[in-house]
């Protein structure tokens, strides 16, 4: 019983573990005719193309209202999952089991000229199988059903200066994505880091508006109002704000091409306080709310087809937030580092190495992580709006400082998208 | 309400109006051909659109033939338009900019007459709507044939032949600039490839193309961002983009589309030519700057020329590998190059059969 029960924590920490990644858009291929290393690296990872693409509204740059919109072409819906085998182990367990890491159904599209707008949904998924039949059948679903993305995209309000996106979306102080990156099973640690009162999680999507723009000499701005994330409630009045802003050097936007560096900062606010007032779409309303900040900075750094992108974040909540002592605020950093290659033709083979970290202040060392992964990915076939990639990673972790709990993990998966 | 939440409010209400302003030009959806609007795939070239008010006839096309190789319509009966758009380098000329009469270079380098029937503006700054519009150009230019219209008119009229062809064709007299602009488009919208290894790969001809050729199209559709402006049929948006690239050494730069627009982003922007028959016709972009295919291809790879003021924002470097490059070139030097031999081998007429 003790091992069965060992096993399933193994598993669902893997399944919970696994980074969200949803942001392949073949329908956008497909109303093209392109084939997705116009916009990705390779799938997933935009290029400096595809970025300039999203930044547009999902249009093509410099040629806003001289496609096709989404009236007059098939319904732009895209789909993306992996599948395969995780095997899992640490001292005392080791663990196998296929698995489908999670479902996007995504629809995107230019409306209009300059106004476009991007849906993706996630349903619910009750698999494991041993989970989903057995005592805590359907408790533990492996993805929950969401509306992981409902924004509009109004762009080019100025010129390339200011473009605005509302709704549900991927705030841009996500300098490096984790939507749009090779890795199925390592998540960027920092991104995923949650403190002990303070439930908001950085990767998360948000709600909110946010504004964008860039300047013909390489700098890039974002700034948005946004609920903030997390279960605890966020209708608070405090609105969370950030900023970032980037700098190119070289041509390109240093996804692929040209050097990019920047910094980012988001100040939010968390409620202590569950109060019963009801919000006018029904949510409690948060009191005692108090502050918390994550400031940072990226690096991307591209030589032939080797990309170097490396982060570092610091993270102080409100001593009213720290679980470990009331006096002190919460001080936290972390970071990572990742190089990728691609290979072969139309860069068909992708190799990376990432090294993740993060640091808890003193009192919490249990929640120290040091991670390191490695992958191989080969994209089969020269398809227009398809991707089947083979997909092989590696990930060890160790949490904690003094006596680390080290597990290993190995997946091989295929990773598609259509 | 507080004012924030008010402003928020505000904002809402008027992003759409916003996003749109300044676009009262933009037709509605159902008066847009929508198959003008892209990109799309590349494939196959559609049948010609032959405009109502010019209908396509034997006679006439064989009339067009005959004016576009006649070296009478200039003003010194050296220069035709075969001249710069000689069938024998891939409807160009030798470049790297043409010459026209009494030696003198153009500061551009003539487009290809082959499958222009496709492009929806002519010329490298789009100045003519339509082929017939075109073909009006370069009889009164200076540079080119150095003649007026009516000279050319007055000469053809006192051509017997030409004035009975003029009539059997068109029923009327006397000749009109018209009726030669006609006559010379017909004939060159019969200048259209079809048949490429590429176009019979596409018809399900699974080895008329090589392996390399094949991974130049996966990389031409892909990694190498071709198709973002090469695309359709006739691999070419038809469109305007800065590449960056400098004058050649000596020559004073080029507005290209802003000289008839005005509009700041054309500036040093010229119409996407066509990849078709691209292996027939160095050197390459409007100025001949590039002399081969592979350094076409360079270019690209470095993200643009040197001149970045106005650079296209789709262009970004491409971090190609050489073998990449080779399978692009190998694309585009063979199996773009088409097997028509109507059209590849057309032959200059005679003078002998010229009307007299």
């Amino acid at each position: 019983m003790k091992k069965i029960i060992s096993v399933f924590i193994v598993l669902a920490g893997v399944l919970l573990m696994l980074p969200d990644t949803s942001s392949a858009i073949p329908a956008f291929a497909r109303k093209y005719g392109f084939n997705c290393n116009m916009c990705h690296t390779a799938f997933t990872k935009l290029n400096d193309f595809g970025q300039r693409v999203r930044q547009h509204g999902y249009q093509i740059p410099g040629q806003e209202g001289f496609e096709k919109n989404v009236f007059a072409t098939p319904i732009p819906l895209a789909m993306r999952t992996s599948m395969g085998l995780v095997v899992g182990g640490n001292d005392s367990t080791t663990t196998s089991s296929f698995n489908i890491n999670g479902l996007d159904i995504l629809a995107a599209g230019v409306l209009h000229k300059n106004i476009s707008f991007l849906l993706i949904y996630t349903p619910r998924i009750d698999e494991p199988a041993g989970d989903y039949t057995g005592s805590n059948n359907g408790a533990n679903p492996s993805q929950l059903g969401a509306l992981e993305s409902a924004s509009l995209v109004f762009s080019n309000l100025v010129p390339d200066l200011l473009n605005v996106r509302v709704g549900r979306f991927e705030p841009a102080y996500h300098a490096i994505s984790s939507k749009r990156i090779y890795y199925l099973i390592s998540p960027f640690e920092i991104y995923a880091y949650g403190t002990g009162n303070n439930s908001f999680v950085f990767d998360d999507n948000q709600m909110g508006i946010e504004v964008t723009g860039n300047s013909r000499v390489g700098f890039h701005y974002a700034a948005g109002v946004v609920n903030g994330n997390g279960p605890n409630p966020d209708n608070n009045k405090g609105k969370d704000l950030y900023l970032t802003m980037h700098q190119i050097i070289g041509r390109g936007e240093g996804q692929s091409a040209g050097q990019r560096i920047g910094v980012f900062g988001y100040y939010g606010w968390q409620p202590t306080i569950l109060d019963s007032l009801m919000g006018p779409m029904g949510e409690n309303e948060g009191g005692g709310n108090k502050t918390f900040y994550r400031i940072g900075g990226d690096i991307s750094l591209n030589w032939r087809t080797f990309n170097l992108r490396a982060l570092f974040m610091q993270g102080i909540d409100d001593k009213a937030l720290n679980p470990l002592d009331t006096a002190d605020d919460y001080e936290f950093n972390g970071g990572l580092v990742e190089l990728d290659w691609a290979g072969l033709y139309n860069n068909r083979l992708i190799a990376s190495a990432m090294v993740n970290w993060v640091n808890p202040p003193c009192g919490d060392n249990d929640k120290q992580v040091l991670a390191y992964s490695a992958l191989i990915r080969y994209n089969l076939g020269d398809w227009t709006a398809v991707n089947v990639a083979l997909h092989a990673e590696y990930l060890h972790r160790e949490i904690g400082k003094d006596n680390p709990f080290k597990d290993d993990i190995v997946a091989l998966m295929l990773d598609f998208a259509f | 309400m507080d004012r924030l939440t008010f402003c928020t409010f505000l904002i809402f209400l008027f992003l759409p109006a916003w996003a749109s302003a300044g676009d009262t030009s933009s037709p509605p959806l159902t008066a847009i051909n929508v198959h003008s609007l892209g990109p799309e795939q590349v494939g196959n070239l559609p049948p010609v659109i032959v405009p109502v008010d010019n209908p396509q006839t034997s006679a006439k096309i064989l009339l067009g033939k005959k004016l576009y190789f006649d070296t009478r319509l200039s003003a010194d009966n050296t220069v035709s338009c075969a001249t710069c758009h000689d069938p024998a380098l891939g409807w160009s000329d030798a470049g790297p900019t043409s010459k026209g009469i009494k030696s003198q270079l153009g500061g551009r380098r003539a487009p290809p007459v082959v499958n222009a029937a496709y492009a929806p503006l002519q010329f490298w700054d789009g100045r003519a709507p339509t082929l017939e519009e075109q073909a009006k150009g370069p009889i009164a230019n200076p540079i080119e044939m150095g003649n007026t219209h009516q000279v050319m008119i007055n000469t053809l009229e006192g051509i017997q032949g030409y004035e009975d062809e003029f009539k059997a064709v068109f029923g009327t007299s006397p000749i009109t600039l018209d009726q030669v602009a006609q006559a010379i488009a017909a004939y060159e919208r019969t200048v259209v490839t079809t048949d490429s290894p590429f176009d019979r790969y596409v018809r399900g001809d699974q080895v008329a193309m090589t392996g390399l050729e094949k991974k130049g199209l996966e990389i031409f559709n892909g990694k190498g961002h071709c198709t973002a402006c090469h695309w359709g049929g006739y691999f070419s948006d038809g469109r305007f983009h800065n590449l960056g690239v400098a004058p050649a050494p000596g020559a004073t730069p080029d507005e290209g589309r802003y000289a008839i627009t005005k509009n700041p982003p054309d500036m040093g922007a010229f119409k996407t030519p066509t990849v078709r028959d691209a292996a027939k016709r160095p050197p390459y972009l409007h100025n001949g700057t590039e002399k081969t295919l592979m350094t076409v291809i360079e270019l690209y790879d470095r993200g643009g020329g040197t001149e970045a003021a106005n650079l296209d924002p789709l262009m970004v470097p491409l971090g190609l590998s050489e073998k990449e490059m080779i399978a692009l070139e190998a694309f585009m030097k063979r199996a773009m190059v088409s097997l028509n031999p109507s059209v590849a081998d057309e032959k200059p007429i005679p003078a002998s059969e010229f009307p007299k």
